[in-house]
């Protein structure tokens, strides 16, 4: 007790401060005048300090009392009884300990021991029951003024109790690093002192006075108890410890926490119980049940653990709202806690549950009405603001509140929606359902600019970028059209997503391309449908070619449908040059990507030369497609792909007329002849003829063909002339495909190979049958022979080496295998030729790689053949630009390119140099003063 | 006509930016120049060249002819100015001798008096047509309505002292 003096003369100046301390202090001087020490005892014996107050007020008290018109010896009774009950009710200075200790018990043993539940003697009763009375006679100014004052008196003390005794502990408790439960014991320790304050009113005093003044004297002592408490316990404190409590409980309630365990283990243990209409707030679980369990799984068969959290919850408010704490401030705290659980719900509840149909909005209303609200409900019951002046039955939250919340709840599924939209539309078409939900949200202007904001925000930032291929943002952009087509069908919202990435792919380079070749693909198979798309081409273009041929077909409604009864305006929040199109057509959408159609004819040419110079039975596909596409673009944009496809079923009839005259088609057997036995019947020769005017760049490789074919190319020709006059053939040797059969020592092999691999193998070719020595050439000769690129006639080796028939014996030398090694000779052979260049056991698969790898460097250098055709085209420039311009530095070449050359300059300044370089060094340029490139005339 | 129709949410996002109805002018003129210097770099003509000045803007241009074989003007090489209104190509280019010459149809300031850069012009019209015109102008002046009369004169009566005149007139402004 001693050690606390010092820190109640200072709380006490700073509580005398707000309150009087008149009022503190008054009343027990009166009753110390009769008996001091009993008085003192009882109350004051630890502060000195109040002795001289004391006094003062003690002279201020007589002085009044004599003042009174009342009779002395009324004055000294009450004075007497006044003593007695004070002495009665004073709350003994214990501390703080035992009410701490005793929070967990029902208190019984305390009140007892804080001599609280000891009935009055004799003498006290009959004091308090004198002191009640005079109170009752309201009409003596004197007496009522008493009864009050015993009752404020007991109030003041209290107070005086609370702040000497509580107010440190509890302060001690609130600042404890261990959160966990703290406001519990806390309002345990509340609840148990209020009823140590409040116990000896109720039993002895509450009586004595009229019903109707009894609940106004306790309200009045039980408000004097809440405003002390709310003074100590700073709230700033309190709300996220109230807050924490209401979350953990919350948790429970709403069914987040049983949302946010592992699911496996939640499903099992619901299969053991397989009980009917069982609790559960799961939409995974809603979903499967039916209309009628639905209606009670939220509502019934609460579990354990949710009926235990309830009452807990419930019980912890009562005591909140008993001590004090309740009523406004925890209602804000609640609101505050019940808005996180919401969004928490929301996320726990729906977050990738995207299946169609939808049932979430369903859910998640009934979840609102039945959950939400009934926990809004029991818990404002309780930390209401007007203790019960409204009448019993009405309700603090009304069903407005209900469908308000249910509102919120929605747009907050929207928001959640909005966030998930992008790993919605990967997995599109499964997850159509959270584009439902989502419709439920794009309700007003405001949603639908949220909607469309982020999602653009983080289409930039996933997909938008170089690591994505054209393909998958294409893929991408086709499953979006899809989605917001269903969520917008007026496609307002389609058209402001697609700009940035329409923007965006018109940058890529080979979005035409994979566009055509999309819609060149064979559209997959009903065998193979379940396979996912393969990575690189969009084969859904296909299959989206011709059904959206179909439905084009089937609905043709226009603005300009007068008879439309479900006609709408355009949305408020339509760009301004917002145009109403078919934007559900994929096709459309992608084919209007680029400026005009010439980009995309051109490549759909170069896709089809391809296609179509491959050797195949029937062109079906090719011919469907085009005939497609030309319901889109019309007949003459289309015209040169037309005439390709003409071309190639022409020839196919030309090719046949032609061999008939010219007697090159053979008599029924058309076995390939086989070269080294039956050389007299010559080789098949069929051709493709190309109008050249109309088919793209082909690049060619010069070379000699064999004789036996060149011969037969000659009288194919001249059947060519023969039937179609003043129309000539120029062959192109580099393309077509020859079938090769080739006769070795031991075996004999046969495949379709390409010309010039087969002229590389032919040359190979023993003149005579019974040669010992199989044929050995090198790479220098054959190039020379056959005025063949060398890395092509290279390729055309490592092809043969790969199939086995050649073997590169030395560096650039090949022979042929006649004999295929054994395995002890292949061992050999290796042993022998460890560190060898040449060796005959190269491997097959290393030896295809080989090939593959030659023949990519072959493909190269035609690329840089083509490139270097490129910098031409900028020679040109560059000679233009300093024939009329005068010297330039390269600064101002590189400018004045990247100004005037279509689609820029994709060269760097460095290669740039090396390329003006290499002129000087041709002697077209020179270089004048200040490092300028001026022309030599 | 065709390409505005096919680019229209481009084009409308392109006109919605730019506003102003000459803004828009300028970009096809822009676009048409582009073009015919495209045409020009990939299907040079001998004896003449042509390209945009210097300073990023495709209105103005320069050009050279060099001077055809078996006229006054061999080997002479002569540059241009072309200036493109905004109206191009349904205006005239503004088309001046930078190099001082000598000749019956142009004046000492460069002028040219030629019928398909006054009233005969028309849209098909190009660049390459239009130098392609001057370069045979250069060995066919129509001395009907000359500029130059004593060129015109010279031209008709000595030839020998037409050339005399045009290579003392002539200067060579590459060096500049």
């Amino acid at each position: 007790m001693l050690s606390t003096v010092p820190l109640n003369a200072g709380r006490r100046r700073v509580f005398g401060s707000v309150f009087s301390p008149a009022s503190l202090e008054a009343r027990p001087p009166l009753a110390s005048s009769f008996d001091h020490d009993q008085a003192a005892l009882a109350s004051f014996q630890s502060t000195a300090s109040f002795a001289t107050l004391k006094v003062d007020s003690q002279t201020g008290s007589f002085v009044s009392a004599h003042e009174t018109t009342d009779p002395l010896s009324d004055h000294e009774t009450w004075d007497q009884a006044w003593s007695a009950a004070t002495a009665f009710l004073s709350i003994p200075d214990h501390g703080f300990a035992p009410i701490y200790e005793a929070r967990d018990t029902d208190g019984s043993e305390v009140l007892r021991a804080w001599n609280r539940l000891t009935p009055p003697s004799k003498e006290t009763a009959d004091s308090l029951s004198y002191l009640a009375a005079a109170a009752q006679q309201t009409n003596t100014p004197q007496g009522g003024a008493s009864s009050r004052d015993l009752f404020s008196w007991y109030s003041d003390e209290i107070r005086r109790h609370f702040l000497t005794n509580l107010r440190g502990g509890l302060y001690e408790v609130l600042h404890s690093s261990d959160k966990a439960g703290l406001l519990r014991t806390i309002v345990d320790c509340l609840q148990l002192a209020f009823r140590l304050y409040l116990a000896p009113i109720r039993h002895y005093l509450l009586p004595l006075i009229p019903a109707s003044e009894q609940s106004r004297i306790f309200t009045q002592l039980q408000r004097g108890f809440h405003t002390v408490v709310s003074y100590s316990l700073p709230w700033l404190q309190i709300s996220p410890l109230l807050a924490q409590e209401f979350a953990q409980d919350a948790l429970v309630i709403l069914g987040i926490d049983t949302l946010l365990e592992d699911p496996e283990s939640d499903d099992e243990e619901q299969d053991e119980m397989e009980v009917d209409g069982e609790y559960s707030v799961s939409y995974c679980d809603w979903k499967q049940a039916n209309a009628e369990t639905r209606a009670h799984m939220m509502t019934e068969h609460e579990n354990n653990e949710v009926a235990m959290a309830r009452d807990r919850l419930l019980a912890f408010l009562n005591g909140l709202q008993l001590v004090g704490l309740g009523g406004d401030k925890a209602q804000k705290v609640f609101a505050n806690v019940m808005n996180i659980m919401m969004t928490e719900f929301i996320r726990a509840a729906y977050t990738s549950q995207w299946e169609a149909p939808t049932s979430v909005p369903q859910h998640l209303r009934h979840w609102v009405e039945n959950v939400f609200a009934r926990l809004a409900v029991q818990v404002l019951n309780i930390i209401h603001t007007q203790p019960s002046n409204q009448p019993a039955g009405t309700l603090d939250v009304s069903f407005a509140d209900v469908e308000k919340w249910q509102e919120i709840a929605v747009s907050r599924l929207g928001a959640l929606r909005a966030s998930e939209l992008f790993d919605v539309i990967v997995e599109w078409p499964t997850s159509t359902g959270a584009v439902e939900d989502l419709k439920h949200f794009t309700t007003h202007p405001a949603a639908r600019t949220y909607v469309t904001q982020s999602f653009i925000a983080i289409l930039n930032q996933r997909l938008l970028h170089p690591g994505a291929s054209t393909v998958e943002i294409l893929q991408l952009y086709i499953s979006i059209i899809r989605a917001f087509h269903l969520l917008d069908p007026k496609g307002v919202l389609l058209d402001r997503i697609a700009r940035p990435i329409r923007r965006y792919l018109r940058d890529r380079e080979d979005t035409v391309k994979v566009i055509v070749s999309g819609l060149l693909a064979e559209p997959p198979t009903d065998d193979t449908s379940d396979l996912p798309s393969s990575h690189d081409t969009l084969v859904e273009l296909s299959t989206e070619l011709s059904k959206a041929h179909q439905l084009s077909l089937q609905t043709n409604t226009s603005e300009l449908d007068w008879d439309d009864m479900n006609w709408m305006p355009d949305p408020v929040d339509a760009a301004p040059d917002y145009r109403k199109s078919k934007s559900s057509d994929v096709i459309d959408s992608l084919i209007s990507l680029f400026d005009s159609k010439e980009t995309f004819v051109k490549e759909l040419q170069t896709l089809l030369g391809d296609r179509l110079l491959q050797k195949r039975e029937d062109y079906d596909q090719e011919i469907s497609v085009l005939e497609l596409l030309k319901v889109r673009f019309g007949d003459s944009a289309l015209q040169a792909c037309q005439v390709m496809l003409r071309d190639i079923s022409d020839s196919r009839r030309v090719d046949h007329s032609i061999r008939h005259d010219q007697g090159l088609s053979k008599p029924p057997s058309r076995a390939h002849p086989k070269r080294p036995t039956s050389r007299l019947s010559p080789p098949d020769l069929h051709a493709k003829i190309l109008s050249r005017f109309f088919w793209p760049e082909i690049q060619d490789q010069e070379f000699i063909i064999p004789e036996e074919i060149s011969s037969l190319q000659e009288r194919y020709s001249e059947g060519f002339e023969a039937l179609k006059h003043s129309r000539k053939l120029t062959w192109r040797n580099g393309l077509g495909q020859v079938t090769v059969e080739l006769e070795l020592g031991d075996r004999s092999f046969s495949n379709e190979v390409t010309t010039w691999q087969a002229t590389v193998i032919h040359a190979f070719n023993s003149t005579t049958e019974n040669e010992q020595e199989p044929i050995s050439k090198s790479i220098l000769d054959l190039s020379a022979d056959l005025n063949m690129a060398n890395a092509l006639v290279r390729s055309a080796c490592l092809f043969w080496v790969s199939k086995r028939i050649l073997v590169e014996t030395s560096r650039d030398t090949f022979r042929v295998l006649e004999f295929l090694p054994t395995e002890a000779e292949v061992a050999e052979g290796s042993s022998n030729n460890d560190g060898g260049v040449g060796g005959i056991a190269a491997d097959a698969g290393d030896a295809a790689a080989a090939a593959e790898a030659a023949a990519a460097a072959a493909a190269k250098e035609t690329a840089e053949a083509a490139a270097m055709e490129k910098m031409n085209l900028y020679w040109q420039f560059i000679l233009g630009m300093l024939t009329n311009q005068g010297a330039m530095n390269l600064q101002k070449i590189v400018m004045m390119l990247k100004i005037v050359v279509p689609g820029g300059f994709p060269f760097s300044n460095e290669e740039l140099r090396e390329f003006l370089a290499g002129m000087v060094s041709k002697g077209k340029l020179e270089i004048v003063s200040g490092g300028s490139y001026k022309l030599v005339h | 006509m065709e390409d505005s129709q096919n680019s229209a949410p481009d084009a409308l996002e392109a006109t919605k930016l730019n506003n102003s109805g000459q803004r828009t002018e300028t970009q096809s003129v822009t676009k048409r120049l582009q073009a015919e210097l495209m045409q020009l770099m990939l299907s040079p003509s001998p004896g003449i060249s042509a390209f945009p000045d210097g300073d990023g803007n495709l209105l103005s241009w320069t050009a050279t002819i060099t001077g055809p074989t078996e006229t006054p003007y061999e080997n002479l090489n002569l540059k241009l100015s072309f200036s493109f209104p905004n109206t191009y190509p349904y205006s005239a280019p503004t088309v001046l001798f930078k190099t001082p010459i000598y000749h019956p149809n142009v004046d000492f300031s460069g002028r040219i008096c030629l019928d398909i850069l006054k009233d005969k012009w028309s849209a098909v019209y190009n660049v390459q047509t239009v130098l392609l015109s001057l370069q045979s102008l250069l060995g066919e002046p129509n001395n009907a309505s000359p500029l130059n009369a004593q060129a015109a004169e010279l031209w008709d009566n000595d030839q020998e002292e037409f050339k005399r005149q045009v290579l003392a007139r002539h200067l060579d402004l590459d060096d500049e």
